[in-house]
């Protein structure tokens, strides 16, 4: 029997038995495992020919399409790794990214058009496009190009198991991008224990609505795949309309879906789930965020055939726990996170990284075969981040700290309790609290700055900033918008920005953001 | 009634500082308003032009583009007219 080792061979192994086999689907358009193949091979061999290394990273620039599978495979099977780019991110955070990884290639597809001649205005490292053809200086090549070229017996580097994959980037509470570095090895765990954990099989279709930048991705690009099944890639635009997304998920007959929360609740509030045949959907998978009980019950209900499971993990580990649901819960207790899956184990620790008694609370920590290989470029972030257990002089067992409060209960499953810092989910997204600060006070004349999380319904949740300006000085607020639009994701732009001649503060000092936090609340809800 | 949306995605939605929005712009591809915006679109569209906006109209068809978003005002104005 030939292993499994490296990502490529995932698509290889289904190529050479069931090459019809559809891999992928967007809407109308579809690719097959056969043809995956062929035009990952392309690419790749095209990237070999311009001179990308093992070892290199290369951007992927592209909304969900049928080409980010292309763009994937072709690179990973080229030996560099990929780290794609969020194309709603403002232009000076996408740069940041490039720099920071020192990217040359970019791919792309022509309706990025416009924000990929932003990019090249900037200065950075940037020096070939792939998948458009680009009126510049530097050298552009269609898809077209790349499906018409002959790789003749072109023979792809050796990849192994340790080699780097991709490269997630994610906020980072200093303002300065984090680069969450996956191996093949890390990759390639979590395809062989979620297809274990939930029997996934062949004849599973997946409905993937994470964008490539978002760690849940990984479940429709490579666990898919291990089992030969199908993924259909939901396009940006069903995302906002919870009607269409409903409909689209019935007519692909998807088996498998797995997303945020919130994404559940606004199937569940479009009112249309009595109207559509969800009769194939046999998993439910959730992650990201807490999903409030009442809505998961009334979710249930919809959906008696179809079993449901949460599952837990920050992007250094993608996933770790899953809790299988096992019935409507009956009162509105918050659901457990579970336990921890095959090859991964746990502790919980105090401040002082001491292990808790059973049933104390702490943060979790987690040791894994999906666990990051570290931060790029940042040795010491990645240090950090990690509890070292020495067994022996020069052997430890390393454990990343999730950051995350855990408490195990008396069934034996772990609850998520929040966080020990200041970063939040809002909408699945992972957001740092302390960064939109900093990055407010990059605005001249705001001397002071709060930013907090308004409202307890996430469907509601939203960001609020108050800023103090400096001695004499006058702020247009919608100025300090637009710069909020400039430097910040969308996503972390504060909806409301207030202006106060000070701030509440604690005894020491302190800016009191829960005084701040209840005199916003009276004025606005 | 095309000029008041178009100003408002302008001002208050548009995920990135645009000085020019036409009526066949995508909204929902192009990443330019985001799934909150589209929920306060909705709820915009409500009051500017007095209807009411069923969840299940919450539909790419509607909701496209400006263009779209207009037959649809028009499409509900009528049937609405009809009824009374």
């Amino acid at each position: 029997m030939k292993s499994t080792y490296n990502l490529p061979q995932l698509i290889d192994n289904v190529a050479r038995l069931s090459p019809d086999r559809e891999a992928f689907r967007y809407l109308e358009e579809s690719i097959s495992y056969g043809e995956l193949f062929e035009k990952s091979n392309q690419l790749a061999f095209h990237l070999v020919s311009i001179g990308i290394k093992k070892g290199d990273r290369i951007g992927v620039f592209m909304n969900r399409c049928l080409e980010t599978c292309i763009a994937v495979y072709g690179i990973l099977k080229s030996g560099a790794a990929y780290v794609p780019l969020d194309t709603s991110a403002p232009v000076v955070k996408t740069i940041s990214i490039i720099k920071d990884c020192e990217i040359t290639c970019l791919i792309t597809t022509t309706t990025k058009r416009r924000k990929v001649n932003q990019l090249l205005k900037e200065q950075s490292s940037l020096n070939i496009i792939i998948g458009d053809t680009i009126k510049n200086t530097i050298p552009s090549v269609s898809w077209n190009d790349i499906f018409s070229t002959r790789v003749g017996d072109f023979v792809p580097p050796p990849i192994l198991e340790q080699d780097l994959a991709f490269i997630l980037y994610t906020s980072g509470s200093t303002g300065k991008p984090k680069g969450i570095m996956h191996t093949h090895y890390s990759a390639l765990s979590l395809s062989k224990i979620a297809s274990s954990t939930y029997d996934f099989n062949s004849d599973d279709v997946f409905g993937n609505p994470a964008p490539l930048h978002f760690d849940p991705s990984t479940f429709g690009y490579f666990v898919a795949p291990l089992v030969g099944a199908t993924t259909v890639i939901i396009p940006d635009a069903h995302l906002k309309m919870p009607a269409s997304l409903s409909a689209l998920i019935a007519k692909e007959k998807i088996t498998v879906w797995y997303s945020v929360p919130l994404m559940l609740i606004q199937l569940l509030n479009s009112g249309t789930l009595g109207k559509n045949d969800f009769s194939s959907l046999r998993w439910v998978l959730f992650a990201g965020e807490v999903f409030i009980t009442k809505h998961l019950r009334a979710l249930m209900k919809q959906w008696p055939h179809a079993r449901f499971s949460n599952l837990y993990g920050p992007a250094e580990l993608i996933l770790c726990t899953y809790y299988h649901v096992p019935e409507p819960p009956i009162n509105d207790k918050p659901i457990p996170i579970g336990n921890v899956w095959n090859n991964t184990e746990y502790k919980i620790l105090d401040d002082d990284n001491n292990d808790v008694l059973p049933g104390e609370t702490g943060q979790l920590a987690i040791r894994s075969a999906t666990m990051m290989q570290g931060y790029w470029n940042n040795k010491a972030l990645t240090e950090q981040s990690f509890h070292r257990v020495t067994v022996a002089d020069g052997y430890d067992h390393v454990y990343y700290k999730t950051g995350d409060l855990t408490q195990l209960n008396c069934n034996g499953d772990l609850l998520f309790l929040g966080r020990n810092d200041r970063q939040i989910k809002l909408r699945g997204y992972r957001v740092e609290l302390d960064e939109i600060e900093l990055t407010l006070l990059k605005y001249a004349d705001v001397e002071e700055v709060a930013v907090l999380v308004l409202g307890k319904d996430e469907e509601t949740q939203q960001l609020a900033a108050v800023i103090k300006p400096g001695k004499d000085a006058s702020i247009k607020l919608t100025h300090l918008m637009e710069f909020c639009k400039v430097q910040l994701p969308y996503y972390a732009i504060p909806k409301t920005i207030e202006v106060m001649a000070d701030l509440p503060r604690t005894s020491s000092g302190k800016i009191s953001r829960k005084e701040l936090g209840k005199l916003l609340e009276e004025h606005h809800l | 009634m095309k000029k008041k949306i178009l100003n408002y995605i302008k001002a208050n939605l548009a995920t990135e500082s645009i000085n020019e929005l036409d009526i066949y712009e995508n909204l929902l591809e192009s990443g330019l308003v985001d799934s909150i915006g589209m929920i306060q679109l909705v709820l915009f569209i409500e009051t500017e032009a007095q209807i009411k906006v069923a969840p299940e109209e919450m539909i790419i068809n509607n909701f496209m583009t400006v263009d779209h978003i207009l037959k649809f005002i028009a499409s509900k104005q009528n049937s609405e007219e009809k009824q009374v």
